[in-house]
């Protein structure tokens, strides 16, 4: 009963007693204060329907290049963005372009047969492996060193309520696809209804001490030792509270904008709301892993706030020729790029808890899509765009890669982890090792 | 154990008396205590170095009295004679070994107790769930299956609408066939089907539902709007989907199962018109908690839609059993914090379904007003009667005016403080008036749960004042799923069978006893007792005489009945002149069993211990029972006297040998022999009662016969039932009460029925005292 499970899961570790430890090393100060290795992060972000590569990629390599338009958002963190053009998804087999777009993505290895029918492919079912970002979240669960309370946070914004292929990126293993969190209020309640609920208890306690006392006055002495115990409880769990009150979260729970709904219009408010609760988290070190999913494969978004009526997908198969609509397909990239930049923003202006520089020194945000080109459905130069210092890489560089399979890729950000996986997905296309020139 | 016979003992040892030795000589009982016991046994009976054990037990004075005169004292029991070993006797009998001298001693009272583990998660889902609205019920079985020629539920393209009882089709390569012609011809290709209605949970635990098919499913169990199971998308090759659910003992939960063969998402039919048609099938199963893998059958499906029930989950350290019943009598540091987790848990659970509770619209403009009654409502469910004055201002209004402008945070605040409250927790200390004090003991006492509206009602209206009331309510809830479910849960724990646990038996002796058999036995008894108990006369007798035994085709293949292999459980005269009810049920018989060999040890002491009641002691070390093979001529009757023969153990194995070896005519899988190691079964065996009398029995019927009409097995079974529906010890409503009990129990025709209907209404009557007058 999964409800039954959220709700399990934020009230299995009220702070009561020895529940509440993990959280009280997690402090900035405590448990990390004398470790010498720096925290790690990773974030993957996922826009959908391909990009303008004319208006995307860089055409300089090396350090020395110019931002084009889409990408133009990232200027202030030019010297940390790192551009990977030339990785091509090679994954094959039952399903259509943007199912094994998404699908693949994260995953490196083919889709299920089953029975998700899409345009005029074989119908497939779910990815026969897990993503990336789980294999690193476990990596880093396994630890206690690098142990969160989360591990990782599966975000999302506008993506539709409906399981299937074209909507799920994240997989805990084979035919284990993770549901996106794209309600802010769910996921706030996820991160800090702990807090509120012990507040919420706090509040009451007294009174209930009161009727304690009331309700033994009612019974003889034989039974008024009972409700004396179980008033001796009730004073501990109000210590216990009342030691923990500022110690768990390390941060002042954020204050929400009320009544955001789930509606397209809204999807500036959500985005920005979701990147703020990302970030709190982050610095919360409540998860070191994130995927950070806007829409979905083939996703419509239609921006009428950039004053663009159309869906997003359906401008997606418009021709080269067709100036007007590329025009507004590089305004709807430049618009998912500008989230990018938001999220790197408030990363660079939080200051690492108990380390030197600021979180975006200490986070690799890796921006992806489900193909290189709406139009073509090529998997060819799949957009790869990373920006901060989480792993070693070389940042503020344009790399090009002359066709290289994304596992490769994927290879490297695991082992950005310290964790040497010697394939990932599909091992047919891992032969060359993880992809070299990026540290 | 009858309170006629000490009377009647002592005037036959004042004649006996008389007759034999003159006055002057004669010593009192207690005199002769003190001189020849009290250095062993504790001036009081306590026990002392030498004999440290106290000397407590519920032996008739009967049998006390003839037990000294054979051994006491200790290595010369011919210093007492038989009239001075019963005086003595009779001093020992009131003044410390019975067990209302034990009464007397320490008077057992009615203890303040909170809700035990199961009340406590049957009241938040009774609560919450006497907010919702269940439909009537009826007695229909199975689930209502709606059948689409379409790859997705369209209304319109629904050929079929009916009951099926189970969900288990293997359509093959064919379309569903209908009963009646459909409008259209299916497409085997591409169907769909949905089954629609509600789940019965017979017993309190984790279920696993495991869906097999070879095409798409969703399930939803308990919860409307979350899938359960969701493997709408067709992935792989894999044909089996299970999910675990905690559910309550007797209530419905909403369950619906929907199966699609058909591709999912954009429809290319147009290219491929017509493609090969692939197999399909699809069964509903589960698990239920201790048992093996089988369909979900018939009887606990219903197409009734039930609303859905809040089950809490957080975990709860287990209630005290050492009495032998669940006493929430004590209060532990976990204790305390799990209902701190019960209470968020279900906080949470109100505020995600406040709209389908409280039918408001999150925007609606009088939403404070709606919600404030919606809390006064569930304070008043929850603490099982109206709120005063003071209270509402407490548990209502103050709430709402910290919360401020945040309505859920108000209603988070007021479930919190509710069930925090002792108010809820000790249920007989929250100031009730009367009546409603009353309603909320006959509810625990045949539910676990508080009352419903009715019952509240009634107490509303004063009309739970007089007994006749208060039993004519207990009667009409005595039908309630909730009771049935409780009534089957202490037959089982009557026969120390409450844990369904795993039987492993010799594969070489006994192939075809496997999980499953086991699973279909436990089944077949539990039949057995709902039918005995919910038949029109409830008599007990017939738990001992009934000849019929319920089988399907599986068991019927194993015992040697004659049943199709697929048959579902009939009611069969299963060697109708040697076995009868639940002494020689096969699944008692090869509970108390080892893999291979029988053991009359342990049959020897459910019989007594459990159906008699007598108060059998442990053994004074653990034995390994002696191995067969090395006593390869002798037969387990034979062994068993071997090993059991020394002195330190005949005093009560000559009782439970002789109770076990009447039942040896049935194997360890409680099949039926002639012969054990070639030689003929002797199943003689026999009872001295508490009355003084001894009782002869050869073979199971005979030991059943007597069973059933004996007074021990009534007095027993009404001790053990007032106990494990009231929880409390029974000598506290009255040291008569036990056999009052059994006489009331005897006078209505040993109507099990009517005897709970007696218990609960008399723990509801009971007064407690308020504040007892200082000792």
């Amino acid at each position: 009963m999964p409800l039954t499970r959220n709700r399990r899961e934020f009230v299995r570790d009220l702070g009561i007693s020895a529940a509440a430890m993990p959280f009280l090393l997690n402090l900035p100060g405590l448990a990390f204060a004398n470790q010498a290795k720096r925290k790690q992060r990773i974030v993957f972000v996922f826009s959908p329907n391909g990009v303008v590569p004319k208006d995307f990629w860089p055409d300089e390599e090396g350090t020395n290049f110019k931002l084009k338009q889409i990408l133009s958002p990232l200027e202030p963190f030019k010297k940390q963005v790192l551009t990977l053009h030339g990785v091509c998804d090679r994954i094959r087999g039952d399903g259509d372009g943007h199912m094994r777009g998404i699908g693949c993505l994260l995953t490196g290895i083919e889709l299920y047969p089953g029975n998700v029918q899409g345009g005029s492919d074989t119908p497939a079912g779910w990815a026969k492996g897990i993503s990336v970002d789980q294999e690193i979240k476990n990596h880093l669960q396994k630890d206690a060193a690098t142990k969160t309370r989360f591990g990782s946070l599966e975000m999302g914004v506008m993506v539709p309520d409906r399981a299937d292929t074209w909507t799920r990126w994240s997989y805990a293993g084979a035919n284990k696809p993770i549901t996106p969190i794209d309600d802010p209020y769910q996921m706030f309640n996820k991160l800090y209804g702990r807090v509120k609920d012990r507040e919420a208890l706090a509040s009451v306690l007294d009174d209930i001490k009161d009727d304690l006392k009331k309700v033994g006055n009612n019974v003889g002495a034989a039974d008024k030792k009972l409700l004396e115990e179980h008033a001796a409880f009730v004073r501990d769990m109000e210590k216990e509270l009342k030691e923990q009150k500022n110690a768990v979260v390390g941060h002042a729970v954020p204050k929400m904008e009320p009544g955001i709904r789930k509606d397209n219009d809204n999807m500036p408010k959500i985005s920005k709301a979701q990147i703020d609760l990302l970030v709190n988290s982050f610095h919360a070190d409540f998860a070191r892993v994130a995927s950070y999913q806007i829409t979905n494969s083939v996703g419509g978004a239609r921006m009428k706030w950039l004053d663009i009526n159309e869906g997003h997908h359906e401008l997606s198969h418009e021709p080269d020729t067709n100036e007007k609509a590329q025009e507004k397909l590089v305004k709807i990239n430049k618009w998912y790029c500008e989230q990018v930049a938001y999220l790197a923003k408030r990363l660079a202006e939080t200051p690492e808890p108990g380390g030197s520089g600021s979180l975006l020194d200490n986070t690799l945000i890796v921006w992806t899509n489900e193909l290189g080109k709406g139009n073509s459905h090529t998997m060819d130069n799949i957009p790869f765009v990373m920006v901060g210092g989480g792993l070693d890489f070389k940042m503020g560089r344009s790399l090009k890669y002359p066709k290289v399979a994304h596992n490769r890729l994927l290879m490297s950000l695991a082992h950005g982890f310290g964790h040497n996986v010697k394939t990932f997905g599909n091992p047919n296309h891992c032969a060359a090792g993880a992809l070299t020139g990026l540290v | 154990m009858t309170s006629s016979l000490p009377k009647f003992g002592s005037a036959l040892v004042a004649i006996v008396a008389l007759a034999s030795f003159s006055p002057a000589q004669e010593k009192s009982g207690e005199t002769i205590y003190r001189q020849m016991c009290a250095k062993c046994h504790g001036a009081k009976g306590e026990g002392a170095k030498q004999y440290p054990q106290p000397l407590i037990g519920d032996k008739s004075l009967a049998q006390l009295a003839h037990v000294i005169d054979l051994t006491m004292p200790d290595g010369s029991p011919d210093m007492l004679n038989a009239a001075e070993s019963k005086r003595v006797a009779e001093y020992v009998y009131d003044a410390f070994y019975s067990p209302n001298a034990q009464a007397k001693l320490n008077p057992p009272r009615v203890e303040l107790s909170r809700l035990t583990v199961k009340q406590y998660r049957n009241s938040i889902a009774d609560v919450i769930g006497s907010l919702r609205f269940p439909p009537k019920l009826d007695d229909k079985q199975g689930l209502r299956g709606e059948y689409f020629n379409a790859r997705n539920l369209q209304p319109n393209k629904r050929q079929i609408d009916r009951t099926d009882a189970e969900v288990r089709f293997d359509f093959g390569k064919e379309a569903p066939k209908a009963d009646i012609e459909p409008k259209e011809k299916f497409d085997p290709n591409t169907f769909c089907i949905r089954w629609d209605g509600s789940v019965w949970a017979p017993e309190t635990g984790v279920y696993e539902f495991v869906v097999k098919t070879d095409h798409a499913l969703r399930l939803w169990v308990n919860d409307n709007r979350k899938a359960v199971i969701d493997a709408w998308v067709k992935s792989g090759d894999g044909t089996e989907f299970k999910t675990n659910i905690f559910l309550l003992a007797g209530r419905a939960y909403p369950i619906k199962l929907e199966f699609s063969k058909a591709k999912q998402g954009v429809d290319d039919s147009k290219k491929n018109p017509n493609p090969p048609v692939k197999p399909a099938f699809i069964s509903l199963n589960w698990k239920r908690p201790g048992r093996a893998l089988e369909p979900v059958a018939s009887r606990f499906l219903t197409p009734q839609k039930f609303p859905e029930v809040a089950v809490i989950e957080a975990p709860f350290p287990p209630d005290d059993r050492s009495f032998g019943w669940e006493r929430g009598t004590t209060v532990s540091k976990e204790w305390e914090a799990a209902t701190t987790e019960g209470a968020l848990e279900t906080a949470a659970y109100i505020v995600a379904k406040l709209q389908d509770l409280t039918g408001v619209q999150p925007g609606a403009t009088d939403r404070v007003a709606k919600y404030k009654q919606f809390c006064k409502t569930f304070a008043e469910r929850a603490f099982r009667r109206p709120l005063n004055a003071a209270e509402q201002s407490l548990f209502i209004d103050r709430q709402f005016e910290a919360a401020g402008d945040d309505a859920q945070l108000a209603v988070k605040r007021v479930v919190l403080i509710v069930l925090k409250s002792p108010r809820f927790l000790y249920p007989d200390a929250n100031g009730a008036p009367e009546q409603y004090a009353t309603a909320s003991k006959l509810a625990f006492a045949l539910w676990d749960s508080p009352p419903d509206k009715e019952l509240l009602d009634a107490a509303g209206a004063n009309k739970l004042g007089t007994r006749e009331e208060v039993a004519k309510q207990a009667d009409r809830m005595l039908s309630d799923p909730r009771a049935k479910a409780k009534l089957r849960d202490f037959l089982l724990t009557w026969l120390k069978l409450d844990q369904a646990k795993e039987l492993p038996k010799d594969a070489k002796r006994f192939p075809g006893f496997d999980e499953a058999l086991a699973a279909d036995l436990r089944t077949s008894l539990e039949l057995f007792l709902d039918d005995v108990v919910w038949s029109p006369t409830s008599d007990f007798r017939q738990m001992f005489l009934g000849d019929e035994t319920y089988l399907n085709g599986r068991l019927a293949k194993f015992y040697g009945a004659d049943l199709p292999p697929d048959a579902g459980f009939k009611k069969v005269k299963l060697e109708a002149d040697k076995r009868a009810g639940v002494v020689t049920h096969p699944y008692v018989l090869s509970s108390l069993a080892y893999t291979g060999e029988t053991s009359p040890i342990h049959r020897g002491v459910f019989v007594g211990r459990g159906l008699l009641g007598i108060g059998i002691k442990p053994p004074m070390e653990a034995f390994t029972p002696l191995v067969p093979e090395l006593h390869p001529n002798l037969t387990t009757r034979e062994r068993v006297l071997l090993q059991t023969k020394a002195n330190a153990c005949a005093s009560c194995h000559t009782i439970m040998n002789p109770l076990g070896f009447s039942l040896e005519h049935f194997d360890a899988v409680g099949r039926y022999r002639e012969k054990e190691k070639d030689k003929p079964v002797d199943a003689s065996g026999g009872y001295d009662t508490r009355a003084g009398t001894t009782v002869k029995f050869t073979g199971a019927k005979e030991l059943a016969k007597f069973l059933a009409s004996s007074d021990e097995t009534h007095y027993a079974f009404a001790q053990q039932a007032f106990h494990y529906f009231v929880k409390q010890p029974v000598r506290a409503y009255g040291l008569a009460k036990p056999e009052e009990l059994r006489k009331t129990f005897a006078d209505n025709g040993l109507s099990m029925r009517k005897l709970i209907v007696e218990i609960a209404t008399t723990g509801a009557l009971a007064k407690t005292e308020a504040k007892p007058p200082a000792k």
